[in-house]
């Protein structure tokens, strides 16, 4: 078994990779994504295994520094660590690789290097930095039927093969055989796109050796350090007596609140773990005179719960008002339809009819104080932020 | 005032106003001033619009780019300017990031090319706080020297789509005699309208189409310094 390196990654794993298995790192372009595979070959290297690097879209020197700018110093592991060139054969350049795919254009030459490799080099760690860059040149079939093979080959002499696939839009059937079929494990890594992609999570989509998990990490990449999870923040707003607090308390699993008189002056604060996700949630005063508390945490922000009260239609045009201060940051919000345990209570659909939004924004009926609706809340805005993986 | 315009009044006043989400080709032939009207664009959309600007560039580093505003007397606004530089790494394997400037590695790198993209849009939009982007890629001629023409179509494929959710503005450069018609054809599909620039008899002239109910007339014009002038139609 080898360890990725990245955090969490490998307790959703059961540990890391066994040996003959391959992986696909399966990102969404834009996001990135490709440091997954330079983290785990580095971190074979750390633990004492031999890695080799394909590089395709980039020399292996320009590679070597971007471990550097990691602040990953491969030097120290060259006995260890074979590069494949083949992107200087590409412009034109003189390699200086003992590995080099001539015309790596044609999937026959890159199937003898990459066949050489494989039987030649004790159990190692194999890592493609861009096999959409080796599609693009050789032919999604090509590829595909090459790909069959080396992790055939893989299961025969032991190693573990990596491939970094950036997922643009190639043909439907391509995408499926990827995300179901050609690997042992599927990671997703994916970004929170509202107008601009905002942020970056992982998760996994297959594994034939974990159990199968739903969990999602949010994550940033460091230079130097590489990949770091971190605790996204949801903020919670809404118009006064609309139950934030209440819901803010319902959803976590610890929480506090700054009140003066049953009304919150600062802030509510909570921490949620739901179904393998974590979040902090800061619910906001609502007085107008506090709208620039809101801004602030907006910009910081991953998702917004905008809680209503449903008996009280007279309030929708501050919390209309509130949305809009929220919304000029393009994040994903729900609206949390609190109070239907009361009488009069209008429905999500007369609130949408009222609220003037549009068909696609979710509105989930709720009562805070008996702790319905908002774990459904929760989740609903979780996937809109992670796309539902 | 529109949220993006060409920075050449006769133009902008003949198609009146670009829309939010459009995608732009500009094609001419080499040494017809493409580039001049491009950094145009660029000053016209930070200064005047108050847009950010986030230039690919595969032809000149970012820093010559940088050089170039200077030394024509053009202050930019570098907190609107967003630079991908592909060049650089390239020729001297060193380069530095700094707050203006983002390195991809090469022109084959699309994937990076994407990632550092997407990190300004983002450093812009949810940091900054400016709604109003525009991405100018110069050129698609370069990377298409490197990719297939279907890598390219993916990849423009995925960010034009990116231009239309955002609401931003997307200029795209093509050397025209480069490419096959159908090169040409292929990738046109995925934008909204084109400024063309054509050569002849040794004077330059543009036009652009599909951004009104009508393509403009062709304006001539001339370079000075830095800047575009029309001198008749």
């Amino acid at each position: 078994m080898i360890e990725t390196g990245i955090p969490k990654l490998d307790d959703f794993l059961g540990g890391g990779v066994p040996k003959g298995k391959s992986l696909v790192y399966y990102i969404q372009p834009g996001v990135e994504g490709e440091v997954f595979g330079m983290q785990t070959i580095f971190n074979t290297l750390k633990c004492k295994g031999t890695g080799v690097f394909i590089v395709s879209s980039t020399s292996p020197d320009t590679t070597r520094g971007q471990f550097k700018e990691f602040g990953w110093n491969i030097d120290v592991y060259n006995d260890r660590l074979f590069f494949v060139d083949a992107y200087n054969p590409l412009i034109g350049a003189p390699s200086k690789e003992k590995y080099v795919v001539l015309n790596p254009d044609n999937i026959e030459n890159f199937n003898k290097v990459i066949t050489d490799v494989i039987k030649e080099l004790p159990p190692s760690t194999i890592v493609f930095g861009s096999l959409s860059t080796i599609m693009d040149l050789c032919g999604e079939k090509e590829t595909i039927e090459a790909v069959r093979n080396w992790n055939k080959l893989a299961i025969l002499y032991d190693h573990i093969i990596v491939y970094n696939f950036t997922a643009w839009p190639y043909s439907q059937e391509t995408l499926d055989l990827l995300k179901k079929e050609m690997f042992n494990a599927v990671i997703s890594i994916g970004g929170i796109a509202e107008r601009v992609l905002f942020g970056q999570y992982f998760g996994i989509l297959k594994s034939d050796w974990a159990k199968e998990t739903k969990k999602s990490m949010l994550f940033r990449v460091l230079r130097p350090g590489g990949i770091k999870l971190f605790i996204p923040k949801i903020l919670v707003t809404g118009p006064f007596d609309a139950g934030k607090s209440t819901f803010v308390h319902a959803l976590s699993t610890r929480a506090i609140s700054v009140d003066r008189l049953g009304t919150t002056i600062a802030l509510d604060h909570g921490h949620v773990e739901y179904k393998g996700f974590s979040a902090d949630i800061f619910g906001t005063p609502s007085q107008e005179r506090f709208d620039p508390i809101i801004k602030l945490i907006s910009g910081e922000s991953m998702g917004i719960f905008l809680v209503v009260d449903s008996t009280n239609p007279t309030d929708f045009v501050r919390a209309k008002q509130m949305l809009e201060i929220t919304k000029s940051y393009g994040l994903p919000f729900v609206v949390v339809a609190n109070k239907q345990d009361l009488p009069g209570a209008m429905t999500p659909e007369e609130i949408k009819v009222q609220f003037n939004l549009p068909s696609d924004v979710p509105i989930v009926p709720a009562s805070a104080k008996d702790k319905k609706g908002v774990f459904e809340a929760f989740e609903v805005l979780i996937n809109k932020i992670t796309g539902g993986i | 005032m529109s949220d993006y315009s060409i920075g050449i009044k006769e133009l902008d006043t003949a198609i009146e106003n670009i829309r939010k989400g459009s995608n732009i080709m500009l094609i001419g032939p080499p040494m017809s001033g493409k580039e001049i009207i491009l950094y145009n664009m660029m000053y016209q959309g930070a200064v005047k619009n108050e847009n950010a600007v986030i230039m690919v560039t595969t032809r000149e580093s970012a820093t010559h780019i940088l050089d170039w505003f200077k030394e024509s007397g053009l202050a930019l606004p570098l907190s609107r300017i967003g630079i991908v530089d592909c060049v650089t790494k390239t020729l001297s394997g060193v380069a530095v990031e700094t707050e203006n400037i983002k390195i991809a590695s090469s022109p084959v790198d699309l994937t990076g090319i994407g990632v550092k993209i997407s990190q300004f849009f983002e450093e812009f939009f949810m940091k900054k706080n400016i709604q109003k982007t525009q991405l100018h890629i110069n050129s698609l001629s370069t990377i298409l020297m490197y990719s297939n023409i279907q890598t390219v179509f993916r990849f423009l494929h995925v960010f034009t789509g990116r231009i239309k959710s955002a609401g931003a503005l997307g200029v795209y450069v093509l050397e025209s005699g480069m490419h096959d018609e159908k090169s040409i054809a292929t990738l046109k599909q995925l934008f909204d309208g084109m400024i063309e620039v054509k050569s002849e008899n040794d004077k330059n002239y543009v036009r652009v189409t599909g951004l009104s109910a009508k393509p403009t007339p062709w304006f001539e014009y001339e370079i000075e310094g830095a800047g575009i002038n029309i001198v008749g139609k």
